[in-house]
């Protein structure tokens, strides 16, 4: 299984990565930002998973994956961001993310999300 | 803060000091501080879940526009829509190599771009947390985040503007958090 991760931080791509392994993912690429992560999907067409931050320079998660569901990609995406709204969440529903997790959370959080997600028939 | 003015008679330095605490005693009791409390609420939260660090706040005092009190890094992100504002983590290096280290979960020694880049995360978690509990509609925005190190600058936000500081002590080092915010 491969997974995108999506984060403008460092430090958060580092944390998403250790808590994949918690449940087995061990191939991730990372992107900074939407572009650079819209360009990894045209690139490999085999992500298994995304996961992918709002707020990043060049182009917003939100922009990435309206995008990417636009061209007709229906690869898992989880959101993983500060916007905590009740109102960003359905924004995000709406344009296809999968599941949705707040910032701060413990990387078993994260797993669990994962796991449900990978788990779901698509 | 009123009582300790009533002590220092013959002592003019002391009773200057005195004179100062009073002032911003006045000051602070004249602004409404409940806006920081989210974003106080906030850093308690991300501290515990990311960091497993639980930091104890200290009295919040009026701030002249943060150098974090001599901190060497701030990381600041600002805050725009109905309100505006801008919120500041002021470091230690110290500070910043422990919680960098405990996010990463590697042990950092020096203050290089994982480290800059732990602390900026970590505001803008403190910042994206806090502005959820404004309940504005539409939800307010956030910058993006920026580090600054050194000692000796000072953010200029829009006059009239006060910002507080939030004195913290933790397991991993004392740091300060500086939140100035308006209406608009």
């Amino acid at each position: 299984m491969k997974a995108l991760i999506v984060d403008d931080s460092l430090t958060i791509r580092r944390i998403v990565r250790k808590a994949l392994a918690i449940v087995g993912i061990n191939d991730a690429v990372d992107a900074e930002d939407g572009c650079a992560a819209l360009e990894a999907i045209n690139k490999t067409q085999d992500f298994d998973l995304i996961l992918l931050d709002w707020n990043m320079p060049k182009m917003s998660g939100i922009d990435a994956l309206r995008t990417l569901r636009q061209s007709g990609n229906k690869t898992p995406v989880i959101m993983v961001t500060t916007e905590a709204e009740k109102s960003r969440v359905i924004d995000a529903i709406k344009t296809g993310a999968n599941d949705y997790l707040i910032k701060p959370f413990s990387p078993d959080q994260l797993a669990a999300k994962v796991k449900n997600v990978v788990a779901a028939p698509q | 803060m009123y009582m300790a003015s009533t002590r220092v008679v013959g002592d003019p330095a002391a009773a200057i000091r005195a004179a100062r605490c009073l002032c911003v005693a006045l000051e602070v009791a004249a602004v409404d501080v409940s806006y920081v409390n989210p974003f106080v609420e906030s850093v308690g939260s991300v501290f515990s879940t990311m960091l497993g660090v639980n930091p104890r706040r200290l009295a919040v005092r009026i701030s002249s526009g943060t150098n974090g009190g001599g901190a060497r890094l701030t990381s600041l992100i600002g805050i725009s829509g109905r309100m505006h504002g801008c919120v500041a983590l002021c470091f230690p290096p110290e500070t910043a190599l422990k919680l960098a280290s405990k996010m990463l979960g590697t042990e950092l020694t020096e203050i290089n771009d994982e480290v800059l880049d732990a602390i900026s995360e970590l505001v803008n978690i403190v910042a994206g947390s806090a502005k959820a509990k404004f309940n504005a509609d539409p939800p307010l925005q956030l910058g993006l985040p920026t580090v600054v190190e050194g000692v000796t600058y000072r953010v200029k936000y829009p006059s009239k503007s006060i910002w507080l500081e939030v004195p913290f002590s933790s397991d991993a080092g004392d740091f300060s958090m500086e939140v100035t915010y308006n209406p608009n």
